[in-house]
């Protein structure tokens, strides 16, 4: 043989053990994963535990295998229980994660639920920081607990979650800002600001908090005035916008929203015209009977089935039988029993049953218009470069200035160019949406109560 | 002891079989292996002694054949899982990563080993320019190399689309409307390659069917011309031989007992063959030995890039949500450069121009000077042009891909522009 080729054989040895190496390398690497090192904790942990041999063969049987929920519904598959083996294991109650037991989860099963339609994160990793999401080009992370009742919402409805109250409280806050005014959420709304449809989903929670502070702040040029707000008022509402997912989630999730509860009663009992023969709080007809502690009188199985079929329980009635479904007959008898421990009036928003003052000042939050001209129309909002002191207008003195006629027409059409005070300068930003087609008739004539209302009683005004 | 394990099987009827020849102990031997061997029997039983010296290609042809084996193997194995659907696509590449058993490192070796075969293949092509391959009688076999280059390019976009996520959606977003530039055909064109006016599921279909059959085929058939023509043009390029004397031949011609097989005939001006028998050697082992050393390098840097460095993946493809600047893969960032300055002449009619000159070169540059020479210096005028072309497209390609911020607008790499706030 030649000696080149004797040379070659020395090459063959380091290039040969290189690419072993270097296959060996990859082989460890890639069977080397964290989430089996938490099972072999586990499965230690059990065989620890185990009293009878049995157990203690059960234990050992344990597969050393990667956990997961497939839930093709969701178009998702969660993984997390390859690592939080035991979340479904109450005598790991109080464990050091991540085999803690997680409490709570008997109404939302995990092989119907998963983990991440709560917790948000990466699903199908099972690395520690990839599946908990604070890894780059992932944008779900996990939802801080802190904020994890707005997760809530994507099925169910604020005001049918006693168990989320920061919920229902961010929701309170939401309509008091009058975000309304200039956003739009679920195609109503003003058209001044960006539309909050999936806001939740393109911001985490401390871009919204700042942004609700200062907006300027993180969005340079922003004419949307801070919201003034206690501190947990503005945590709660960040909690409730998160919840602005935009996801579409699947008939069986979405269904919890239509579950009857009382206030879609509060609906129908509006709708259906039952005030028209029974009185809550002293107002509505006299033909039945008051409504307001009907819970004390019936349990819940007779009120359903009265509204079943009313003559069937009580002989006699000239109630007549309005063919309600079940889901109709459980929100309404929901809506009843909960009168009793509600503040009957303020719970019920049942139109007919205010005064039209009442009903205007609901306009006036339902429609937002508290964002730019303030709570209780006193003003104070910056609009740099208008007019009007470069502030949004208030509105006490407005029906001083206007007709109801001239004010509708000023409503319906907007206002979209705002006189300016330096014709040098940017326009102002804020500027009045019309609301012609998104506000009712009758709402309309309502707010006119309403604005005619907050001129200070006996003061003349002179201009 | 493997020496006799071996030679036991070979002596078994089954051994003989498959084996034909077994390890070469005669120089007939050496021959036959050669000869009677599928896999070798592409190469001459001898070859010049230049084809084993380093420098006079640098491998850079063999290792681009490499990187396409790795790709085909890994590539299927990839296919075992992938599914080419916008439902699915992206959590394949999860999946892959995640719960796949070498997944992700199959994932990263064809990543990484697509890129390096599209650099390769471009080296490749300037070393057959430098050292005047192409000139005659390998001037069609230049034309088939610029047609396995173009179909390189085709493999790696195509491949491009597959994960289909945001890096993937736009960068075919961007490199298919450069196509559209084109006039008259150009969105027809473009249509034809998406199946429909942007990016989608029929796309990614088009683009799944291409890069695991039509291109690889097309391939698989050009790299098999290709290398039959270069064994059949003689091997390597190499400066012409010294013209032989009335004396070389009679000396040649003289001893009649001795035969040189067909297989040792190459193409010359002259019936002379064996003028200088001592500048051939045995393929078997020298050039094969080599070879297989050369796979094993390519191999090693492969696998080191797959271990140590993940291939990107970015978010899921959302056609509502261009990252700004959107930038086709970094092969067509030159391309891209230049369709910013013109989308007519930078998309259409440079390189037109630049595809057309490619495959007409070896027809007008056909004088035999400075062949198998590096940098002859015979061949100013030409070599000139080519290097000026050659760092022109670096050039470009280097602005495209780091000198370019938000809006296509100048950037220094070392202090990019902050992101554009959102309209609000």
């Amino acid at each position: 043989m030649e000696p080149s080729v004797r040379k070659l054989y020395l090459w063959f040895a380091v290039l040969g053990l290189l690419v072993g190496i270097l296959v060996v390398t990859a082989f460890y690497k890639d069977q080397h994963r964290e989430w089996k090192d938490w099972q072999q904790r586990y499965i230690k942990d059990e065989l620890a535990r185990a009293a009878t041999p049995e157990q203690r063969a059960d234990a050992a049987r344990t597969p050393l295998e990667v956990r997961q929920v497939v839930l093709p519904d969701l178009d998702r598959v969660d993984r997390c229980t390859s690592c939080h083996v035991s979340v479904e294991d109450p005598s790991y109650a109080g464990f050091p994660l991540p085999l803690a037991y997680h409490p709570n989860h008997d109404r939302h099963p995990f092989n119907k639920f998963g983990c991440t339609i709560c917790h948000q994160g990466q699903g199908r990793a099972t690395t520690r920081v990839a599946a908990h999401g604070h890894v780059e080009h992932w944008d779900r992370p996990m939802l801080d607990m802190k904020y994890i009742q707005s997760a809530c919402a994507k099925c169910h409805l604020p005001a049918d979650m006693p168990e989320a109250p920061d919920l229902a409280r961010g929701r309170a806050v939401f309509e008091e800002s009058g975000c309304i005014g200039c956003h739009k959420l679920h195609g109503a709304g003003g058209v001044v600001g960006p539309e909050l449809d999936n806001v939740g989903a393109k911001r985490d929670a401390a871009w919204l908090l700042k942004h609700f502070k200062t907006p300027a702040a993180v969005t340079p040029g922003s004419a949307m005035p801070p919201i003034k707000a206690s501190d947990a008022d503005l945590s709660a509402l960040t909690l409730y916008v998160l919840s602005f997912t935009g996801e579409a989630l699947s008939a069986y999730y979405v269904s919890m929203k239509t579950i009857p509860g009382p206030q879609a009663g509060r609906r129908l009992f509006a709708e259906k015209g039952c005030i028209g023969c029974h009185a809550i709080a002293g107002k509505g007809g006299t033909i039945g009977p008051e409504l307001d502690e009907v819970a004390k009188r019936h349990d819940a199985q007779w009120i359903s089935s009265h509204f079943k079929n009313p003559a069937a329980v009580t002989p006699g009635t000239v109630m007549p039988q309005f063919n309600f479904n079940e889901q109709e007959i459980r929100a309404l008898t929901e809506f009843l029993l909960s009168l009793t421990d509600t503040n009957v009036i303020g719970f019920m928003r049942i139109p007919s049953l205010m005064t039209p003052l009442d009903r205007g000042k609901a306009v006036y939050k339902k429609y937002g218009c508290a964002g730019c001209h303030g709570a209780d129309g006193q003003g104070g909002v910056p609009n740099p470069n208008a007019k009007t002191a470069e502030q949004v207008p208030g509105l006490k003195m407005v029906s001083e200035g206007y007709s109801k006629d001239e004010l509708k027409k000023r409503i319906l059409d907007g206002q979209r160019e705002i006189p300016v005070m330096n014709a040098k300068k940017a326009p102002p930003p804020l500027y009045m949406p019309p609301w012609r087609g998104k506000i009712a008739e009758g709402e309309l004539s309502d707010l006119m109560e309403y604005l005619v209302s907050l001129a200070p009683k006996g003061e003349k005004v002179e201009f | 002891m493997l020496n006799a394990l071996w030679k036991t099987f070979r002596s078994t009827r089954v051994g003989r079989s498959i084996f034909r020849v077994g390890l070469p102990e005669s120089n007939f031997e050496r021959a036959q292996v050669a000869i009677s061997s599928f896999f070798l029997h592409f190469q001459p039983a001898k070859v010049n002694r230049r084809a084993l010296k380093f420098r006079t290609t640098l491998g850079l042809g063999l290792i681009s054949l490499y990187l396409f084996l790795i790709l085909t193997g890994t590539g299927v194995l990839l296919m075992f899982y992938y599914v080419p659907a916008t439902d699915y696509a992206y959590q394949n590449m999860k999946d892959l990563e995640f719960v796949v058993t070498a997944g992700q490192v199959l994932r990263n070796m064809h990543r990484w080993a697509a890129h390096l075969m599209v650099l390769f293949v471009a080296l490749h092509m300037c070393r057959a320019f430098y050292t005047a391959a192409y000139k005659p009688p390998r001037e069609f076999n230049w034309v088939i190399g610029v047609g396995l280059f173009l179909l390189t390019l085709g493999l790696s976009f195509t491949g491009y689309l597959l994960p289909w996520d945001q890096l993937a959606y736009w960068a075919i977003t961007v490199g298919t409307s450069i196509a559209g530039y084109a006039p008259v055909v150009g969105q027809k064109l473009k249509f034809l390659f998406l199946g429909g006016h942007v990016v989608g599921e029929s796309a990614l279909i088009r683009f799944y069917v291409l890069h695991v059959i039509v291109l690889p085929l097309a391939a698989v058939l050009l790299i098999g011309v290709h290398l039959w023509r270069v064994r059949k043009d003689g091997g390597l390029a190499r400066p012409d031989e010294p013209v032989a004397t009335r004396e070389d031949l009679a000396v040649a011609q003289l001893p009649q007992t001795k035969s040189y097989g067909l297989m040792e005939l190459a193409r010359g001006t002259t019936p002379v063959v064996g003028i200088d028998p001592q500048e051939e050697v045995f393929t078997w082992p020298n050039l094969v030995f080599r070879e297989i050393l050369l796979f094993m390098a390519t191999m090693t840097v492969v696998l080191v890039l797959a271990i140590f460095w993940n291939a990107p993946l970015e978010e899921i493809a959302n056609p509502v949500h261009p990252p700004n600047p959107a930038k086709a893969p970094w092969y067509f960032l030159g391309l891209q450069e230049l369709v910013a300055y013109s989308a007519f002449w930078g998309g259409v009619v440079v390189p037109g121009l630049l595809v057309t000159a490619l495959i007409a070169l070896p027809y007008l540059d056909r004088k035999r000077r400075g062949v198998g020479v590096w940098f002859s210096g015979e061949r100013r005028v030409a070599i000139t042009i080519f290097s000026l072309c050659l760092s022109a497209a670096i050039v470009l390609t280097v602005i495209g891909t780091v000198f370019r911020g938000p809006n296509w607008a100048f950037q220094l790499p070392w202090k990019p522009a902050t992101p554009v706030a959102e309209e609000h």
